[in-house]
C-alpha cells in the first residue's frame, strides 16, 4: 500500500529539551492513522513539522512520495491544536480566506458550514462562537475541497458528548470514503473506535508503530460468575488451555493459551453442575494497552 | 502576477471587514492634511512680518510646499507604524500566521505580502502628502510664480524613503514582540532613545556617525523647511553633500529590514 506520509528519522529540540527522537513511520492510504501520546510526547510538534510551522532539526518527511511543499499541503485538510480563526470576521468569511488560501471554490463554504451544524452561525463573528463552535468551524474549514487526507489534532477538544459522537461519525464516513485520516489524539477510547493505524509516542520516542491489531496485544478473556465459585474454581481445573484465573470482585477471569471459546466452556460448566451467571468476554483495552507500553518504556 | 493579485485579495479580504484598519487609515489621510494646517496657520498668524514677508519665509508656496509637508509628515509616521503593528500581531495573537502556512501558502509567500502591504501603504501615506502639497501649494500660490516647482518633488521620494523604513522598524518589532501593546511600546521607546542618543552625541561629543543611525539617517532626508534665510549657508551646503550617503544608507537598511524579516519568517517555528 502507498505511504500518503513518510517520516524518516525526525528530530526536534527546543533548546536543552528533546521533543521528537529520530521519529521514523509511514502513514498508509486510506488507513485511519491515530498518533497516541500522553499530553508532552510530541504529537503536535510531529504534525507541526510535517505541516512546516515548526522546523525540525533533523531528518525528512515526504507527502505523496514527494519533496514537501506548500502545493501539497493544499490538498490537506489540517486541524492543528486550536482553531486560527481572525476573530474580527464571521465564520463564512473565515472559511473564504481558508478556501482562497487552499484555491477552492468560494462555495464549498457552504456545503462544509452545513456539514458541521454551522449554517445558521455562519454569518456570527468567531469571537462570540463557544469552544465546541470554534473547533466544528476549524473541522469545517478541514473539509473545503474535499481533501484526499486529513490531519486532526485533538479534533474532539471543546466539543459535548454528542459533538464527540458526531465527529468520530465523521472520521468513520470520510474513512469510508477512502481518504487518508491522521489523528492526534490523547483520547484512546475515540482512537479505538476509529483507527486502522497507530503509532505511540512518549517523551519523543516512538515506542511502537503499525496496524491496531499488530501494536495491541489483543488479549481476550472470560469473566465468569457462579452461585457457587469454589466449585467453578474447582472444575476450570480440568478445562483444556487455561493459562491461569484470578480473582475480581465476585468474579473470576479467566485467561486462556489462545483465543477462548465462551459457548464451549458454558456448555462444559452446564455439564458438571455448575450454571454461571455471569459469563463475558473481555478485551485488553487500548488505554490499558497504552499504560502497559507506556509504564515498560519509562520503567 | 497572478499569484500576487491572489494573494493581494486573500489580504484584502481579511482586513476589507477589519474596522479598526479602516479607523487607523482614516487617522492618516485626515492627520496628515489636519497637522498641515495647523502648522500653516500658525505659520501664517503666529510670527511678525518683516517689510510684509514672514520671517519663516513661504514654506507653504511652491516649491518650498514639497519640502513642508513631507517634513511635517515625518513627524506622524508613528500611526501607520500603529497600523502596520496591528495588523502583523493579529496574525500572531491569532496564530493565523500558522494556519496561513498549514492551509497552503509558503512562508515566503505570506513575509513577501507583508512586505508588500507595508510598501503600499507606505505609497499611499506618500500619496496623501502629495495631495496635501498640491492643495497648499496652489492655495498658496504667490502672483506670477505658477510652476510647482518639480525639482523639489525629489522631497516626496525621500518622504516614501522615510515613511517605508518607519513602517519596516514597526514590521521588524512586531515580529519579534508579537504583542501589539508591547511592540507598540517598544516602537516608540525605541524612536525616544534614538532621537536622545542622536541629540547627545551631536551637541555633547559632535559625532558625526549619529546622522547614520536607522531612525536618523531617513530624518535627515528632510531638512527643516522653516525660516530658509536664518539657516547657515554651510549648513545647507553640508546637507547636499551628505545627501547621497543619507540614501545610500537609508536604502542599505531598508534592504537589511527586508533581508532580516524574511530569514526570520522562513527560518523560524512559527
Amino acid at each position: 500500500m502507498a505511504s500518503i506520509l513518510s517520516l524518516n528519522n525526525i528530530t526536534k529540540s527546543y533548546g536543552k529539551i528533546q521533543a521528537l527522537k529520530g521519529v521514523s513511520f509511514d502513514v498508509p492510504q486510506g488507513s485511519v492513522f491515530g498518533i497516541l501520546g500522553p499530553n508532552g510526547s510530541g504529537k503536535t510538534t510531529l504534525l507541526g513539522v510535517v505541516m512546516d510551522v515548526l522546523k525540525p532539526n533533523g531528518g525528512n518527511f515526504r507527502w505523496f512520495g514527494e519533496e514537501p511543499s506548500d502545493k501539497q499541503r493544499r490538498k490537506i485538510g489540517t486541524l492543528l491544536e486550536t482553531p486560527n480563526f481572525y476573530h474580527y470576521l464571521s465564520g463564512e468569511r473565515n472559511l473564504q480566506i481558508a478556501a482562497a488560501i487552499k484555491q477552492k471554490p468560494p462555495e464549498d463554504v457552504d456545503r462544509v458550514v452545513k456539514l458541521v451544524r454551522l449554517y445558521e452561525r455562519r454569518q456570527s463573528k468567531f469571537q462570540t462562537y463557544s469552544l465546541g463552535m470554534k473547533q466544528r468551524l476549524a473541522i469545517a474549514s478541514c473539509l473545503l475541497g474535499n481533501p484526499s487526507v486529513l490531519v486532526f489534532d485533538e479534533p474532539t477538544n471543546g466539543l459535548d458528548p454528542s459533538g464527540i459522537a458526531e465527529i468520530r461519525e465523521l472520521i468513520i464516513e470520510l474513512s469510508k470514503e477512502g481518504k487518508t485520516i491522521i489523528l492526534a489524539s490523547h483520547l484512546l477510547a475515540e482512537v479505538e473506535k476509529v483507527c486502522t493505524h497507530v503509532s505511540i509516542l512518549q517523551q519523543g520516542t516512538l515506542i511502537a508503530s503499525g496496524s491496531v491489531h499488530s501494536v495491541l496485544s489483543n488479549e481476550e478473556w472470560l469473566e465468569l460468575g457462579s452461585a457457587n465459585p469454589e466449585n467453578l474454581r474447582t472444575l476450570l481445573n480440568q478445562f483444556p488451555g487455561i493459562k491461569k484465573t484470578e480473582e475480581s470482585g465476585d468474579y473470576l477471569l479467566v485467561f486462556f493459551e489462545s483465543s477462548p471459546d465462551a459457548s464451549a466452556l458454558n456448555q462444559f460448566c452446564f455439564e458438571h453442575g455448575v450454571v454461571l451467571s455471569h459469563l463475558q468476554l473481555r478485551k485488553k483495552s487500548l488505554e490499558a494497552e497504552f499504560i502497559a507500553l507506556t509504564h515498560n518504556v519509562s520503567s | 502576477m497572478n499569484g500576487f493579485c491572489h494573494t493581494l485579495r486573500i489580504e484584502w479580504l481579511k482586513v476589507k471587514y477589519y474596522r479598526s484598519f479602516w479607523i487607523l487609515l482614516g487617522i492618516i489621510a485626515v492627520c496628515i492634511p489636519a497637522f498641515n494646517y495647523v502648522i500653516y496657520d500658525i505659520t501664517n498668524n503666529s510670527f511678525p512680518k518683516v517689510n510684509g514677508q514672514n520671517i519663516l519665509g513661504n514654506p507653504f508656496s511652491f516649491p518650498n510646499v514639497w519640502k513642508t509637508v513631507p517634513y511635517n509628515a515625518g513627524l506622524l509616521l508613528f500611526i501607520p507604524a500603529i497600523l502596520i503593528i496591528t495588523l502583523l500581531t493579529n496574525e500572531f495573537s491569532f496564530r493565523t500566521h500558522r494556519q496561513n502556512i498549514i492551509d497552503g501558502w509558503s512562508r515566503n509567500r505570506f513575509i513577501s505580502i507583508k512586505i508588500m502591504e507595508t510598501i503600499m501603504l507606505s505609497l499611499f501615506v506618500t500619496g496623501i502628502v502629495v495631495l496635501t502639497c498640491l492643495y497648499f501649494g496652489f492655495h498658496s500660490q504667490q502672483k506670477g510664480n505658477a510652476s510647482p516647482g518639480w525639482q523639489q518633488f525629489r522631497f516626496i521620494v525621500f518622504f516614501f524613503i522615510e515613511m517605508l523604513s518607519y513602517s519596516m522598524i514597526a514590521v521588524i518589532m512586531a515580529m519579534i514582540i508579537r504583542r501589539a501593546g508591547l511592540a507598540m511600546g517598544i516602537f516608540f521607546l525605541y524612536m525616544i532613545v534614538e532621537q536622545f542618543v542622536v541629540v547627545l552625541g551631536r551637541n555633547k561629543y559632535k559625532a558625526t556617525w549619529i546622522n547614520y543611525l536607522p531612525e536618523e539617517v531617513t530624518d535627515n532626508l528632510i531638512p527643516q523647511p522653516f525660516a530658509p534665510r536664518m539657516i547657515a549657508p554651510d549648513h545647507t551646503a553640508f546637507w547636499e553633500q551628505h545627501l547621497p550617503g543619507y540614501i545610500t544608507i537609508g536604502i542599505i537598511y531598508l534592504i537589511l529590514y527586508i533581508l532580516y524579516v524574511s530569514w526570520r519568517f522562513r527560518k523560524n517555528d512559527l
